[in-house]
């Protein structure tokens, strides 16, 4: 059974393992079809694997500093995400994005993003790409729980502009 | 409030997605007024769904569904379509009937009792590599697993890649990995795959008519003599007899066009070595949909394709897409064409009678996705208003309407004879389909959702390094290929691992599968062909 949330853990972020993920796109099949057709999840080719990104919820985003009409918003929860009728689809946020994780093509004149499946959240369950991920590669957790595991959670410092490689 | 708005879960309803032999639950849940969307709740063994999966409730409202019977462009109602249907059969001196094989056991039955009243032959279009996999195993006496047994595996050979043809399966592959992180993982299949991520011993088998059932043979035997990096094969049978619960899974991929004697070989080997066989299929219903034409009197669906007939009714399938233009030339030259089925289709575009039909994981029913694996599913809705279920429409053409499947039987047959690869000699590079995770067999059906279309919109060319140099290609780039039944354009994938002189193509493609040419008397469907390849 997949992990269920609570209103207090948007600290969780949705974490890839990367010695499981298949590259099956089912996350992004499920984000597309949850949110009216705009798929936040977006998959990066790096050679050997075409992996999933999909936004951490920065601290301090850049996405939010950048965009002009004040569309995206980090919450008190701590859940960054694009206001409907604000974003102009500019596409600042998608250059600021340190992650790559905001693809630049747009939808009805709006950038896709993440927002943790919030209607899921609200009723303790996991977002939508995680629950639909057959073998586990993608969890919503902290990296405490990770890391308590063994696993090592890589992609917290990042340099340059490739949002695998830099890793 | 997420982005669509979606806030309601009431009206949830339950059923399974056939778009595969895992038969996964799925759910759509209301997310506006007249709109659903797929759900994602833990229920019914739920462990995930695969985009295709998803794909199914954007189907159920999709703008192009038929919802009006026509004759000729003009209207009719569907009680007096159905009894034209039966009328024109009757007629007929050579009529027949294909019904698409992803459909439940009671409906494939009644087409059965309807095709025996009316005097018409029928047969089922499931895709070959299906036939032959269910065909060589079903009598073999093999111990048969489901994949929600394989957890319990600690070694696993595994032919395909099904990791990409059956990503949920991959669910409790992992399981298994995690009791034992280094239990062996030896795959037949193309490299550069996702499944050959995760494998760990590899062999890539020629594109060659039966190369791998010869692949499987070497790995009992241990003669790997004649088989290209046939020493890549040494030692698997060991790490497989050492395990104390091996397990064999076989996926039927397009492209090997062996199936069938893969399977044998799949079974003498599992047998010598005490291995379980999880036999994937393509089609979620082919198992029962194979049995209940072998015992309600369905023919080799050869028959009907290779010789003239005069009255023909296709339920369901997309003939013109999945053999290509060639190999479905007999339907396309029928004096009378009738097509049922709930999209408008290569073939419904030619038919004179078009009648409007549910899908059917919008019908209640069963199937059977293995040998051992009975379901009985709910409709994941209801169809649209005015919409039957081919039952109906049947039952409005005269069958009984209380048909009921017996598929405890095992079958061996009738299906379509080996061929000679004479038709994949020749100058060119050689090519087979690949399947992949987004599309469902032939695309006709996952090719009208948007999310397909968004994500693989055009086919892929996965071709080796020195084939794509020789032929100025670079990854990305769009290239033509040219076959013995036409051209397509592709992009192209490089890899380095791929061997030289074999190429994939997209499976989900109506283009790339025409350009294989495949008739009845040459390459047939499946058969990989040689091509060219130039840059577009």
């Amino acid at each position: 059974m997949p992990e269920q949330a609570t209103a207090e853990s948007v600290e969780r972020r949705v974490v890839l393992d990367l010695d499981r993920c298949i590259e099956c796109k089912s996350c992004m099949a499920s984000c597309y079809y949850g949110h009216g057709r705009m798929a936040g999840v977006q998959f990066v080719d790096i050679g050997p694997a075409v992996l999933p990104i999909v936004c951490r919820q920065c601290d301090d985003p850049a996405c939010v500093e950048v965009c002009p009409a004040g569309a995206m918003q980090r919450d008190e929860r701590g859940v960054v995400s694009r206001g409907i009728f604000s974003c102009r689809g500019c596409g600042s946020c998608a250059r600021a994005c340190p992650f790559g994780v905001l693809s630049l093509e747009m939808v009805g004149h709006q950038i896709a993003k993440c927002d943790l499946c919030e209607d899921r959240l609200q009723r303790g369950l996991d977002p939508r790409c995680v629950a639909v991920c057959p073998t586990g590669a993608l969890r919503f957790a902290t990296v405490q729980q990770i890391e308590a595991e063994g696993l090592t959670v890589i992609g917290g410092r990042v340099a340059g502009d490739h949002p695998i490689r830099r890793r | 409030m997420s982005s669509d708005g979606s806030t309601r879960t009431a009206e949830a309803t339950s059923a399974r997605c056939l778009l595969c032999s895992v038969g996964c639950p799925v759910r759509a849940i209301a997310s506006g007024p007249d709109h659903y969307v797929p759900d994602y709740m833990p229920h019914a063994g739920y462990v995930g769904l695969c985009g295709r999966g998803g794909v199914l409730v954007e189907l159920l409202d999709h703008p192009a569904r038929l919802l009006q019977a026509r004759r000729g462009g003009e209207a009719v109602e569907t009680a007096e379509a159905a009894a034209q249907i039966a009328e024109a059969l009757r007629r007929g001196s050579s009529s027949a009937i294909i019904v698409d094989g992803n459909t439940d056991t009671d409906t494939l039955a009644t087409v059965g009792r309807f095709a025996a009243d009316v005097g018409a032959r029928w047969s089922l279009y499931v895709p070959p590599s299906d036939a032959g996999l269910v065909h060589g195993l079903d009598t073999s006496g093999c111990t048969f697993v489901g994949p929600e047994e394989l957890a319990e595996a600690d070694a696993f050979l595994i032919i395909g890649d099904i990791y990409a043809t059956h990503p949920v399966a991959a669910h409790w592959i992992f399981e298994a990995k995690a009791k034992q992180s280094r239990m062996p993982l030896l795959l037949i299949a193309d490299p550069a795959t996702a499944t050959a991520k995760f494998a760990t011993g590899l062999y890539q088998p020629a594109l060659v008519v039966g190369e791998t059932a010869r692949a499987v043979a070497a790995v009992r035997t241990g003669q790997a003599e004649g088989l290209a990096d046939g020493g890549a094969l040494a030692g698997w049978k060991e790490q497989l007899q050492k395990a104390k619960r091996p397990a064999i899974v076989v996926g039927a991929e397009m492209g090997y066009a062996d199936a069938r004697a893969l399977a044998a070989e799949v079974a003498v080997l599992a047998k010598s070595i005490g291995a379980t066989v999880c036999p994937l299929t393509a089609y979620g219903g082919a198992w029962g949909a194979l049995r209940t034409a072998s015992a309600n009197g369905g023919i080799c669906p050869i028959e009907i394709l290779s010789s003239p007939v005069d009255v023909l009714l296709v339920i369901g399938a997309d003939l013109v897409s999945a053999l290509g233009a060639k190999a479905a030339s007999n339907v396309a030259a029928a004096n009378e064409s009738l097509y049922v089925g709930p999209m408008p289709n290569r073939l419904s575009d030619l038919a004179s009678l078009v009648v409007p039909a549910a899908f059917p994981f919008e019908t209640a029913g069963r199937a059977l996705l293995g040998p051992d694996r009975p379901v009985e599913f709910e409709p994941l809705m209801a169809p649209p208003a005015g919409v039957p279920t081919v039952r109906e429409i049947l039952q409005m053409a005269g069958a009984p309407g209380d048909v009921r499947a017996d598929v405890s039987a095992p079958c061996s047959g009738p299906e379509m004879p080996a061929a000679a690869d004479e038709a994949g000699q020749g100058e060119g590079i050689r090519l087979a389909l690949a399947a992949d995770s987004i599309h469902f067999d032939d695309g006709s059906l996952t090719g009208r959702a948007s999310w397909p279309q968004s994500v693989r919109g055009r086919p892929l060319l996965l071709m080796a390094q020195p084939d794509a140099e020789a032929a100025g290609l670079g990854d990305a780039q769009t290239a033509v290929i040219e076959g013995p039944g036409g051209t397509a354009t592709v992009e192209v994938v490089v890899s380095q691992e791929r061997r030289a002189g074999q190429a994939r193509a997209s499976a989900a493609f109506a283009e790339v599968r025409n350009v294989f040419g495949w008739t009845w008397d040459g390459a047939r469907p499946g058969e990989p062909v040689c091509v060219t390849v130039r840059k577009a």
